[in-house]
């Protein structure tokens, strides 16, 4: 009652009249102040709130100051005035799309210092429902109007950080569910915050709040905890190594339903293959396949922890029923140096039972991941079950799996054994049965009618075969001498083998007629030379229309591009193309550049350019053969065809990461409107692979047209001989590098004592000077000895005198001594 | 197979003022390296590394949080220390106003930190105090006895180090360690309220951290 009093008082005026609006806002603002009752302070608030919907702009401009001072004095005393200044603060700050500048203005002056945030976050500690529950959505709201201020001033907040991890343990799922969603804006782009989260032990809330929620079934809620962890990691290297050294990295595996701890060589479990998806679900797993992607990066493929995480992913991708995106984007965020041994993995791939809409999976065969791989980007999910549609989630899923591939393939030992899989054991050895690699590139296509998911395994075979050959001049070497054996109808089932038999062969069982009337079989270079003629015959017949010819100019394009980057820089492969006749089948559409297309002259051209390039072998075509071919067409026409490459859409938009595009088909006056294609529909022609490699490359075919046929090779061009010359001589030099080193070291161990020489020298000098020190005494002791012989013999003959003398004088004397004498003279 | 990686897990954090070395301090201890040349540290960085306290037989995992020395990051770092078991505060041996700062350091940790948190005061860069054939001795700044006796004044542990030899190092975190431990042994550590201190209950399931803890055994120099 007393508030309707107040109020009413407040919108009569003392005198009894009406009041215009901002009359009575100014006399509810000045009620605001300290000076009056809580309680009419609090009526003046509701007041206020009440109008600020209206008058949004009065009560800004006269309240504003007011309301904070009782946001900052009463809202902690009093739950209710707590509440309605929130309320009227969040209409004041918001901003309504048809007046931005006031939202703005107001949450400016609201952040003018940063008192109002503190006591902001000192109330997101009060424990009332209303008052946390408005915070909450109050600074949500100043977040987004003007982040950087509010999380400068948050760091200094003496009670944010326990406050904010309170609010994400608040067991009322309302309050909980909107710390979610202001946390993400509070942590966005600010290292600073992301680690004191984490210091406090944000992931470990977050993820309570996962489990909690039922996991990746767990909806939205499960949704923001998890865009909030993924948050709180990204770009944040403190963070993932703290999040690292928890325990919630094999959890995250576990929402996934995937066992961390899965041994290399069992099985993933079937609950994680087979789960049923929903668009939220897919949302969900999406978060958690983003955070290991990003865990996987960081650690670099080599540890033990990012192989489980690496499996995890590649499980997904290849033997899963999760939805496409979610498999396209496993395959993606799989490492670029990636070396796990994916050919010694298996699994075990599932396809959907017709006509019970995804809700029973027949198990199929288990294959080794890499099979699974290759068979994915040939045929495309599930062995080719809509691959005859070119639909935008399924070929970007088959791209990621060539990109995969291709990263598998990028050491040259992998190549190599994939190669050396294809050829017989020895040279008269039958041939291995055809890989389907092999089979789906050497299958000659049915030119009568257009199949696009032949076309589509074709051009995806064409893009694999590149892999393992671009710019190594061993597996070109190995390549050259693949002869598939006989493309049966039995044999391309047993290609697909791991899958359902009745859905492998249907799209290849007609066409296998041919290659049976060729005694000796052919190698993989005369086969893709006449299946490219073949094509290109189809491709000029007057009665195929224009989606058709698209079709077939796909193909085409597949095969130019596998055999550039073929023939590149490998002189006997440009001999074998030579020789099974390709230079006809070149020279056609370069010479009848009319209304076709640009791609296949400028690619023609291109190849026709390497061909005269690095024909450098004996034999029947030379060079002067083709330049007067070339000659004849034109050296400029050449050059400007395959510049004209660069202009085409198809070649340009093609990215590293980009390589499907949508697919409008030309229409061209004077021919019928091709049927129109669904949104969906999409194309791929180029990979970013072949772009990279004719961008780097085709400047040195454009400069080897005009040379003289006599004249050697411009550029550095290998033969696979050389190159296993200079590979050998590397390692020569490689084992002489390491010997020197050794012997360095051995060296310096030696030159470590060198103590002993100088202690040696002295020893030395020491010992002369005794040595010539006791010499000389030697020498004195001699003389002396000699003097005293003298003065002995002296003494002896003067005695013997005396003694004669003494006989003469008649004295007696000793005859002993005279003995004596005697025996010394003597 | 042991099924239990670590006993407890314990937050430190590091503090003192700017290039006492508190960042490599943490290197020395996480990577058995120093840094010559460390870009100074921005806001905080975290380092882990598991220790064992063959006197309890426990194994530890530190948990440290490197913070920034500068001024204009030290509300950011206060707000760390809250929740912090341990703290090491770091001097310059051979920087007398590192020293004499270490007294306002420790009056803001006792500020904002829990009551019972354990401190300890390192002297770091003894190792320049040798004289060496490349540089002489740099003059120490800072007696033992004198830091000893404000540490003994003030209730807190002591200990002089060096990040570049390694002398000492992980000593500083052991000593800080067991004195926890010892906390946690009267009581003083209620394990769910203070958030500085994890009891590990629940077997960890990855085997690396397992293969780490048997090596690491052997490496405990206390």
């Amino acid at each position: 009652m007393e508030f309707f009093s107040q109020t009413y008082v407040a919108l009569r005026g003392p005198q009894g009249q009406p009041q215009t609006a901002s009359e009575t806002i100014g006399r509810l603002s000045d009620r605001l102040s300290p000076a009056t009752l809580l309680a009419d302070r609090r009526a003046a608030v509701l007041a206020l709130k009440g109008l600020s919907r209206d008058h949004k702009q009065d009560v800004g401009d006269r309240a504003l100051a007011g309301l904070l001072d009782v946001l900052a004095s009463d809202a902690e005393i009093d739950s209710d005035i707590g509440k309605a200044v929130l309320e009227t603060l969040i209409v004041l700050c918001e901003v309504d799309p048809a007046n931005k500048e006031l939202g703005f203005k107001y949450t400016d002056i609201v952040l003018a210092t940063e008192k109002t945030v503190h006591t902001l976050f000192t109330l997101l500690g009060d424990n009332s429902f209303y008052t946390r529950f408005s915070t909450i959505e109050y600074l949500a709201i100043l977040l987004q109007n003007r982040r950087q201020v509010v999380q400068s001033y948050f760091l200094k907040a003496p009670a944010g950080t326990r406050n904010v991890i309170a609010i994400l343990e608040d067991k009322r799922e309302i309050i909980r569910n909107e710390a979610l969603t202001m946390v993400q804006t509070l942590v966005a782009q600010s290292p600073d915050i992301q680690k004191v989260l984490t210091f406090e032990g944000a992931f470990e809330k977050l993820f309570n709040i996962v489990t909690q929620e039922g996991g990746i079934e767990g909806g939205v809620v499960s949704q923001g905890a998890l865009t909030c962890v993924d948050a709180l990691l990204r770009f944040n290297t403190s963070n993932q190594s703290y999040f690292k050294e928890t325990q919630l990295p094999p959890a995250l595996c576990s929402l996934l339903l995937y066992p961390y701890t899965l041994p290399l060589h069992e099985p993933a479990p079937q609950e994680f293959a087979l789960q049923f998806w929903d668009d939220q679900k897919a949302v969900n797993a999406g978060l958690v396949v983003g955070i290991l992607g990003m865990l996987i990066g960081t650690k670099g493929s080599a540890s033990q922890e990012a192989s489980g995480y690496i499996r995890c992913l590649v499980e997904i991708g290849l033997a899963s029923n999760a939805p496409v995106r979610l498999k396209t984007q496993s395959l993606r965020l799989l490492p670029a140096n990636m070396n796990f041994p994916l050919s010694e993995i298996v699994v075990t791939p599932y396809m959907p039972v017709p006509e019970t809409n995804g809700e029973e999976w027949d198990r199929l065969e288990p294959a080794s991941a890499l099979d699974a791989l290759v068979e994915l980007a040939l045929h495309g999910e599930y062995n080719g079950l809509d691959s005859a549609k070119r639909l935008k989630n399924g070929l970007e899923l088959r791209a990621a799996a060539s990109t995969v591939f291709e990263n598998f393939v990028h050491s040259d030992e992998i190549r190599h054994a994939i190669i050396q899989a294809m050829l017989p054991v020895e040279a008269s050895a039958p041939a291995p049965p055809v890989t389907p690699l092999l089979h789906a590139l050497a299958s000659p296509l049915d030119t009568s009618s257009v199949d696009l998911a032949q076309i589509s395994s074709t051009h995806f075979a064409c893009l694999l075969f590149a892999h393992l050959l671009r710019s190594s001049p061993r597996a070109k070497l190995s390549a050259r001498l693949i002869k598939p054996g006989p493309l049966h109808p039995q044999q391309s089932a047993s290609a697909g083998q791991f899958f359902v038999p009745a859905d492998g062969a249907s799209p290849l069982a007609a066409t296998q007629a041919e290659p049976d009337d060729d005694e000796p079989p052919q190698t993989l270079l005369q086969i893709l030379s006449e299946n490219l003629s073949l094509v290109l015959l189809a491709r000029s017949r007057p009665d195929a229309s224009d989606g058709e010819n698209r079709e077939w100019d796909r193909v085409v394009v597949g095969y130019l591009s596998l055999l550039s980057q073929w023939l590149w820089e490998d002189p006997k492969s440009v001999r074998d193309f030579l020789d099974s006749g390709g230079l006809g089948t070149l020279v056609e559409p370069v010479n009848q550049i009319s209304e076709s297309d640009v791609l296949i002259p400028s690619l023609c051209a291109f190849l026709l350019g390497i061909c005269y390039e690095f024909n450098r072998e004996p034999g029947e075509i030379t060079r002067s053969t083709i330049h007067q071919i070339i000659n004849r067409l034109g050296i400029d026409n050449l050059v400007a065809q395959i510049s004209r490459l660069r202009e085409d859409d198809r070649f340009r938009a093609i990215g590293p990461d980009s390589i499907v595009q949508a697919s409008p088909l030309v229409a061209k006056p004077g021919l019928p409107a091709p049927k129109q294609p669904s949104q969906e529909e999409v194309e791929i022609w180029f990979d970013w692979a072949f772009v990279d490699f004719w961008k780097s490359n085709y400047y040195t075919v454009q400069r080897a047209l005009p040379t003289d046929p006599n004249q050697l090779s411009t550029s550095a061009g290998q033969n696979p001989e050389t190159a296993m010359l200079v590979a050998s001589l590397r390692e020569v030099i490689r084992k002489q590098a390491e010997e020197i080193e050794s012997l360095q070291k051995r060296l310096k161990e030696q030159s470590t004592q060198p103590n002993e020489v100088p202690q040696l020298q002295k020893q030395v000098t020491e010992l002369t000077a005794q040595v010539s020190d006791s010499a000389e005494r030697q020498k004195d002791l001699e003389k002396e000895q000699e003097d005293l012989l003298v003065l002995l013999d002296e003494v002896s003959a003067k005695r013997k005198r005396d003694k004669a003398r003494l006989k003469e004088a008649g004295l007696e004397v000793s005859e002993d001594e005279a003995d004596d004498d005697e025996d010394d003279d003597e | 197979m042991s099924s239990i990686t670590w006993h407890y897990v314990l937050k430190f954090i590091i503090t003192g003022d700017a290039a006492v070395g508190k960042s490599s301090l943490l290197i020395r201890l996480t990577d058995q390296r120093f840094l010559t040349n460390p870009d100074p540290t921005l806001g905080v960085e975290f380092g882990s590394k598991l220790i064992s306290i063959p006197d309890e037989d426990k194994i530890i995992k530190l948990q440290c949080w490197d913070t920034a020395g500068t001024e204009s990051f030290r509300s950011i770092t206060r707000s760390y220390y809250r929740g912090a078991a341990g703290c090491l505060l770091v001097y310059d041996v051979t920087n007398r106003k590192s020293f004499v700062n270490t007294k306002s350091w420790l009056a803001d940790v006792r500020e904002h930190a829990d009551p019972h948190l354990t401190c300890i005061l390192v002297g770091n860069k003894v190792d320049l105090c040798d004289e060496t054939q490349d540089a002489p001795a740099k003059p120490r700044q800072v007696s033992t006895e004198e830091a000893a006796s404000f540490a003994q004044q003030e209730g807190i542990l002591f200990v002089e180090a060096s990040a570049k030899s390694g002398v000492n190092v992980e000593l500083a975190f052991v000593e800080a360690a067991q004195d926890i431990l010892q906390k946690i042994k009267n009581g003083v550590f209620d394990d769910s309220r203070s958030p500085g201190v994890k009891l590990s209950n629940q077997p960890n399931p990855n085997s690396l951290t397992l293969e780490q803890t048997s090596s690491k055994n052997n490496t405990c120099c206390s």
